[in-house]
């Protein structure tokens, strides 16, 4: 302690001191001093809510609007349902807004215009990546239902099983295997756009970081660790679905 | 039993079933036989509505089934159907695949469908495979389960599509076997296929189609004994 206080202070004057003695001060200061790490802690949780608030919105949302746009294209000539009409062609123009406008200014828009009063950054994050993650997530379902053979639908409905029934029981767990990897992807995208909440207030990771490194005034530390912090948990999360697939694939046993 | 009245079928501009008309009776065992692409699957398929004609009715049993408000799913319940490629759920066991059906419609409880899958599976030699996966299965097993799932729903017509296009000539024997003993048992049949010595031996009334249309039909022996129309002259003559 004492020796630390000892070396910033040289640090300061601008002596030369070793290397090793600069990493340590530099280190402490960005991570230990005044119990910094708590601030990453915090950061660290509020990454987390919001992605796993993000996720389940994302995919409610994605499964939803998968679900009208291909009910939508798999109905019989001559059967069309005019309310599924119009929910698909709401569902067309979610897809394309949300698709065709950068995170960033959806973020702001929703955290300085549509929600200006509120002070709840972490809620309006979540739920604004959430909006956006639902349409990716959306198409990715889409293209897994799609890219299902059609003898598998073919198959459930001249056994006279119903529209719910052959999508519950035969393309829905076939499709969401096939599309987990995707899906994955998309989480791991979802997980580190979470950083980009801090432009309206949301207290995570980076807004720990940019609060240490502004009192600081020291960078390459604090950031460094955000972007460790970050790969772990992308690697746990990486890891987990590798577990969920290996689970998903046993049918495949010859 | 199956009536279709005018049938046309076109994808686009394409035509592929050119206004047909045929009736299909109660035990008969239909074969249709013709060149690629002469329309006889969508034939197949329009029966059970999985290809919903252009124009033209189908009545099954007195029920229109190309009406628009026709709960479709009921009328397929009594039409079981056989695919060229299977179509058996890979995400599911064999049992799982027999009786989904059955279960999920209501006509039986799971220990009943359980039973009778069993019964089934029994008849066609495979009662050992009710708990392995489709994709442990050879393509001859896997067809006579597909053949299985489908008498699951104790149907009044059994529709094949083409049932041993897809497997190796060595399994085509034991797929045919099940559908001659099916035969043999008075079910209603509707086979379109290319294995002649089939169509000769099981089929009641053979269809020949070419260009959307049904050239000429008569008992196996009329046509394959005595051909009038020239295209199925050319047809036989290359296949037999």
């Amino acid at each position: 302690m004492e020796q630390y206080e000892a070396w910033k202070a040289l640090l300061r004057q601008g002596t030369g001191i070793p290397f090793w003695q600069e990493f340590y001060v530099k280190f402490y200061q960005a991570f230990l001093e005044n119990s910094r790490w708590r601030q990453y802690l915090g950061g660290v949780g509020t990454t987390l809510l919001v992605t796993a608030m993000a996720l389940c919105l994302g995919i409610v949302l994605g499964i939803l609007v998968a679900m009208v746009r291909t009910a939508h294209d798999q109905q019989r000539p001559g059967r069309k349902n005019p309310i599924l009409g119009v929910l698909n062609g709401i569902c067309k123009i979610y897809v394309t807004v949300i698709r065709g406008t950068p995170m960033m200014v959806q973020l702001l828009i929703m955290g300085l215009v549509v929600f200006s009063s509120s002070r709840n950054f972490t809620a309006i994050g979540a739920l604004t990546l959430g909006i956006n993650s639902g349409a990716y997530v959306a198409e990715i379902i889409r293209g897994g239902l799609m890219a299902l053979d059609p003898g598998q639908a073919e198959a459930g409905r001249s056994l006279g099983l119903n529209y719910a029934d052959t999508m519950r029981f035969i393309v829905i767990p076939q499709a969401f295997k096939a599309i987990l990897p995707s899906l994955g992807n998309e989480f791991i995208i979802l997980l580190k756009d979470t950083s980009l909440i801090t432009v309206i207030g949301g207290k995570e990771l980076v807004y720990a970081a940019q609060g240490i490194y502004g009192r600081t005034y020291e960078q390459m530390y604090p950031l460094l660790g955000i972007a460790c912090i970050y790969l772990v948990l992308v690697i746990i999360f990486s890891w987990l679905l590798g577990i969920l697939e290996r689970r998903l694939r046993q049918s495949d046993r010859r | 039993m199956i009536d279709v009245k005018h049938l046309s079928k076109s994808f686009g501009d394409h035509l592929v079933l050119k206004d047909i008309s045929e009736h299909i009776y109660p035990g008969e065992k239909v074969v249709i036989i013709g060149p690629s692409g002469s329309g006889k699957s969508t034939f197949l398929r329009s029966l059970n509505l999985l290809e919903v004609p252009s124009s033209g009715s189908i009545c099954f049993e007195g029920v229109e089934i190309t009406d628009p408000k026709t709960d479709i799913d009921r009328v397929r319940r009594q039409m079981g159907m056989v695919f060229q490629h299977f179509n058996l759920f890979p995400n599911m066991t064999i049992r799982r695949n027999i009786t989904l059906a059955p279960v999920r419609t209501g006509l039986m409880k799971q220990e009943q469908a359980d039973e009778a899958a069993m019964q089934l599976l029994r008849r066609v030699g495979l009662e050992a495979k009710a708990d392995a996966y489709p994709n442990q299965l050879s393509g001859g097993q896997k067809q006579r389960i597909a053949i299985v799932r489908a008498l699951a729903m104790n149907p009044k017509v059994m529709l094949f599509d083409e049932p041993t296009s897809a497997l190796d000539p060595e399994m085509v024997g034991e797929v045919l076997a099940v559908m001659k003993e099916l035969a043999a048992d008075g079910m209603t049949m509707v086979v379109v296929t290319h294995e002649m010595g089939f169509a000769r031996e099981v089929g009641n009334r053979i269809l020949f189609m070419d260009e959307g249309q049904i050239l000429e039909q008569g008992s196996p022996a009329e046509v394959f004994g005595n051909p009038k129309n020239l295209r199925l002259q050319d047809f036989l003559s290359k296949v037999l």
